[in-house]
């Protein structure tokens, strides 16, 4: 067994996991933070991406054992329920969200790029998300979201009008 | 995951007694993403896993005495955010940008991407164009040798089993020597290269001086085209120059037909890029030149 002693979200965390565990295991089934997804398991597809020491990362790619003394980000840590953060809910308004199941990957990687770079280009969250699988909707509407969560977060006021207007 | 040992040694030297004690039974972990990945389909695993992704040894980029040293487990990221790659070899920092994706790059490493020795690897036509050098630990001390020793055959390199890569060095003589990367793939993201061509060439009094031309996905492994070099090499700069040393490549390597391409097609990619490659760094030694006057 291997001691890991880890920050998530801002609070200390100790586990003793066998050697073999991956973060993403470490997360979802030790820490019962289960807001991380497994996907492919082999990197390919985002949706257990996390923040550590600020930077995106696949979670199944990383052994617990090698977070020892570092400090992750999962989406539980991004937002509420009752307080969404800007990102979420611009995903949330632009519709950029159909299953559900990319969503969480796809935020952690959108929060990391907005961290960084304030105002990002169309290509550079097109790169950004490009380690990010959605197999519903496409990425356009995730595209408008960043910008719009982008704009929001840089104070500015509100987002540009939607092109598709659905009420009425 | 079957079960194994985790050890993250302290420093290099703990890493190298590691793997003379283990031998064949340990395995080292830098980036992990393709280490992970074998451990999770295996039906056999090692003994014990060596992290020395937290090694300082292992760590920096940085011009030295001998030329431009970088660490041997620097991410993909750390090569594409160095302002002296960027400045001196933008072709590396091409490479590094076309591998996987951001979280994958934030993991994967320089020496693990050429340890992989599959075909196909984006760092390695890149560094072999620039005549890189690796240096290599074991419990018989510190060597350095080309780079091109280290590759064998598809995912065999000349490495022990108590033998650890520990940089990666571009020679002095070649520091800011005009480079370019270029590769196909069947997509922008996460897409193994068709072709990757890596070149490098001074151009002086407007003709080409020791040009390097090394093809990657064309062959057994990454590979030098040497017969094009010589072709080029203090030929006058001209688009049909340099499309002929395009045309010589193609019939050097050989490439195989697979489901991602037929080997006709990468023969024809193989001309297009290099002869595209070589006249982005053309336009490089041109601007620099420009901005050496002014």
């Amino acid at each position: 067994m291997i001691d890991v002693t880890v920050t998530i979200n801002g609070v200390p965390r100790k586990a003793s996991v066998p050697a073999e565990t991956t973060l993403l295991k470490l997360l979802r089934e030790h820490f019962m933070l289960t807001g991380s997804k497994l996907g492919c398991d082999v990197g390919d597809c985002g949706a257990c991406t996390v923040i550590v020491d600020g930077k995106p990362v696949n979670s199944c790619l990383m052994l617990a054992a090698q977070v020892d003394g570092r400090e992750v980000i999962t989406i539980e840590g991004v937002g509420k329920r009752e307080h969404l953060h800007p990102i979420q809910k611009m995903f949330e308004e632009a519709g950029a969200v159909q299953c559900g199941f990319c969503g969480p990957g796809v935020i952690m990687s959108a929060k990391a790029l907005l961290d960084e770079k304030p105002d990002p280009s169309v290509a550079d969250i097109r790169d950004a998300l490009s380690g990010n699988l959605c197999r519903c909707t496409g990425y356009t509407k995730m595209i408008e979201a960043v910008q719009d969560a982008a704009r929001i977060l840089r104070g500015e006021t509100a987002a540009k009008p939607r092109q598709l207007e659905l009420s009425k | 995951m079957k079960a194994f040992d985790y050890v993250a040694p302290r420093d290099l030297g703990a890493a190298v007694a590691l793997l003379a004690e283990h031998g064949a039974s340990a395995k080292i972990l830098a980036g992990g993403t393709d280490l992970l990945v074998e451990l999770e389909a295996a039906a056999r695993v090692p003994k014990v896993v060596v992290d020395v992704s937290r090694l300082k040894e292992l760590k920096g980029i940085a011009v030295t005495d001998g030329g431009l040293r970088i660490g041997a487990a620097s991410t993909h990221n750390e090569i594409m955010r160095s302002p002296d790659l960027r400045n001196l070899f933008p072709a590396l920092v091409e490479a590094a940008h076309t591998i996987g994706a951001v979280q994958t790059r934030n993991l994967g490493t320089l020496a693990g991407n050429l340890v992989t020795c599959v075909p196909s690897m984006d760092s390695g036509p890149a560094l072999l164009a620039l005549e890189a050098e690796v240096g290599i630990m074991s419990p018989r001390g510190a060597k350095r040798m080309p780079l091109a020793e280290l590759f064998v055959r598809p995912r065999k390199t000349s490495l022990k089993p108590d033998e650890i890569l520990t940089e990666i060095v571009i020679p002095k003589a070649n520091l800011g020597k005009p480079s370019a990367f270029l590769k196909f793939g069947l997509r922008k993201g996460q897409a193994l290269a068709l072709v990757n061509v890596g070149v490098a060439a001074w151009i002086k009094k407007d003709c080409f001086v020791a040009p390097r031309i090394a093809l990657g996905a064309v062959a057994p492994t990454v590979m030098r085209a040497t017969r094009a070099e010589a072709f080029l090499d203090g030929k006058k700069v001209s688009e049909e120059a340099m499309a002929e040393a395009g045309r010589i490549a193609a019939t050097e390597a050989k490439p195989i037909s697979d489901f991602r391409a037929s080997a006709d097609y990468r023969r024809d990619l193989i001309e297009t890029l290099t002869k595209r490659a070589l006249a982005t760094a053309v336009a490089r030694a041109q601007q620099s030149a420009k901005e050496a006057v002014a």
